[in-house]
């Protein structure tokens, strides 16, 4: 599995939609249900699923999913500040 | 002239009778798709698309009286669907596009609802419930080519056999017209249900209060599932042949910004919790924005605090004016507006015709300057709703003698003022949408890891309120299930039910008679006396 695969998984989780599929382009405008309450549980779940933890301002660049996968791909490789 | 004939259809008034007037090529809404792509929308086209879905109930059989609901995002057929249905003298109720199934299945079987339109993607969550939703005729998809099955119907197929011509009949003042459904203190939630008539209150308050008129541009960013986005996204303004912005996109700040500079939006009418999001950016970002159009923002859906009128002020160069009604009164009953002195912090003074009194807790009598008390209206306004559907009991006790008890609780100082104090009862006001602790219990015993849940309402600098929710487990306490609880409220009931924090606990204080102590919960999670306890039962 890569991350695309665990992020996809926690997409359809979190929007209870076996259907969806994201790709770095993907925004909030192509989800339904996205908004800023969904977001956090979002984020919340990719923080306890990847282990990791985000700041509050690196949340407010995120403007699609590639920013996203971009930005655990940083945090899992230990780069990421 | 608002009636004429005696004609009192919303449906009618918000689109034929405009053409009417003249207005038919002017623009009823300018649209704008989440990827900026633009529609405009005339009245004439207004009245044509509505009158076709008007039509198409017919076709279908479908009864005046029978209760027909939406179930979609803001996309024009939302504005079509809800008139058209108005016009045919059906009764038309609006769902929440982020409720979950849950929610969706007790608002659609609890008002026994004969048809619904949905979109194809926001289907998925009511195929899931479809079996159970015995009463419900048919879903009219709007976003599919074929027919699904005999009840699951292509709205767009159906549209090539209907007319665009439709002549709404006489409709009187006292015709069940909309349908919401909000949270009390008790048992799940009630339909709240009102009468055409009820257009006479919005659009005085949409004119006295929201200072609409032909002339302006206006922006209503509420969603159609609340009584705002009804009141103030379509009857308002376009009985007045308003020209509206509807942006399908959700709340992102320098959209949000652009839109209302790019569109030369003059008055702007959304929410506290918004504004507060909106507060989040640097003053300097606000500068390159142009708002010398806008003349007003308006506020709803909770408590304004003096922060947001000041930063407005301060860095928008506005003022913003709170206005406070429920779904139950249908429109603004109290307010701020231009003209009068804002005090920070105030609900404003009633509208018009309006008279709000403080009544006393002790005696029910009215209650001296500065003192709270239960916050009352003088019943009978013409927007007041009818009646909770199913629970007619229950409507009668919020009224006693010629006051309707609104829940809340307020003060009024020495000039008239009101000020909001908290609720009487547990309802929590989260981003300015009432829940019921009970609503969210209920969802949470269901969950087979869960003994007991309880949950309360926190101060939040955001969304006012914030829900945190104590459970007592079955012994199998961790993280992922608390992440569980999380996804599962806000999958089976909304996004707005998705607590702040799951708190597991050993015991959830009650009384002796099994109540569950909220008082001392908050007292326990803000680390505060949690007072009396002599009624409370002993672990």
């Amino acid at each position: 599995m890569n991350i695309f695969d665990d992020l996809n998984s926690i997409f359809r989780e979190v929007f209870d939609d076996d259907t969806i599929e994201v790709n770095d382009s993907t925004t909030a405008d192509d989800v339904d249900g996205w908004d800023s309450l969904s977001h956090v549980n979002l984020i919340v779940t990719i923080e306890q699923r990847f282990k990791i933890k985000f700041g509050t301002k690196e949340l407010l660049t995120f403007k699609n999913v590639g920013d996203l996968r971009r930005a655990i791909e940083r945090k899992l490789s230990g780069t990421g500040c | 002239m608002l009636i004429k004939n005696n004609q009192y259809n919303i449906g009618h008034i918000c689109s034929t009778l405009q053409c009417e007037k003249g207005f038919s090529e002017k623009v009823a809404f300018k649209f704008i798709t989440s990827k900026f792509q633009e529609k405009f929308y005339t009245f004439k086209e207004l009245d044509s698309y509505s009158n076709q879905v008007a039509n198409i109930l017919q076709i279908l059989d479908i009864n005046k009286g029978d209760i027909v609901f939406t179930f979609l995002s803001k996309i024009p057929e939302q504005f079509f669907i809800f008139l058209g249905v108005l016009k045919y003298e059906a009764i038309i109720g609006t769902l929440f596009p982020n409720f979950g199934e849950e929610a969706l299945y007790d608002r659609l079987s609890d008002s026994k609802a004969k048809v619904l339109f949905t979109k194809k993607s926001l289907y998925k969550k009511i195929a899931k419930i479809e079996d159970r939703l015995t009463q419900l005729k048919y879903i009219l998809i709007v976003d599919i080519d074929e027919d699904i099955s005999g009840k699951v119907l292509s709205y767009k197929k159906l549209l090539n056999h209907v007319s665009d011509k439709f002549v709404s009949e006489i409709t009187s003042p006292e015709t069940p017209s909309v349908l919401h459904y909000t949270s009390g203190s008790t048992g799940k939630p009630k339909g709240v249900l009102h009468l055409h008539k009820a257009i006479l209150m919005i659009n005085q308050t949409a004119g006295e209060i929201l200072q609409l008129n032909g002339e302006e541009k206006y922006w209503c960013t509420a969603d159609q599932g609340w009584i705002t986005g009804t009141s103030y996204g379509i009857i308002g303004p376009w009985s007045m042949g308003v020209t509206q912005l509807h942006f399908e996109g959700t709340f992102n700040m320098e959209n949000y910004m652009r839109l209302l500079s790019s569109e030369k939006i003059t008055i702007w009418y959304t929410a506290p919790t918004l504004l507060r999001m909106l507060m989040n950016g640097e003053d300097d970002f606000y500068k390159q924005f142009d708002l010398s159009n806008l003349k007003y923002i308006f506020s709803v859906g909770e408590p304004l605090n003096p922060e947001i009128i000041n930063w407005s002020r301060r860095v928008l160069n506005k003022d913003t004016y709170d206005t406070w009604f429920q779904t139950e009164t249908g429109a603004i009953m109290i307010a701020n507006r231009p003209g009068m002195a804002i005090k920070p912090g105030s609900m404003g003074k009633p509208v018009t015709s309006i008279k709000g009194e403080i009544i006393s807790k002790s005696d029910l009598r009215e209650e001296k300057i500065n003192t709270p008390g239960y916050l009352c209206l003088k019943k009978d306004w013409p927007s007041m709703f009818k009646t909770y559907l199913k629970n007619p009991e229950i409507y009668e006790n919020k009224f006693k003698g010629d006051h309707y008890f609104t829940g809340d609780e307020a003060k009024m100082d020495e000039d008239g003022y009101f000020w909001f104090i908290g609720r009487s009862d547990d309802v929590i006001n989260t981003a300015g949408h009432l829940i019921s602790p009970f609503e969210i219990e209920s969802a949470l015993l269901e969950l087979p890891e869960v003994l007991e849940a309880a949950a309360i309402a926190v101060p939040d600098p955001i969304l006012f309120e914030a829900i945190v929710v104590f459970i007592k487990t079955r012994g199998n306490d961790s993280e992922e299930l608390k992440l569980k609880i999380r996804l599962y409220l806000s999958n089976k009931l909304s996004t707005v039910a998705t607590p702040k924090e799951v708190i597991l606990t050993e015991n959830i204080p009650k009384t002796k008679s099994g109540k569950i102590m909220r008082r001392v919960l908050k007292a326990i999670y803000s680390g505060q006396d949690a007072g009396d306890i002599s009624t409370m039962e002993e672990f």
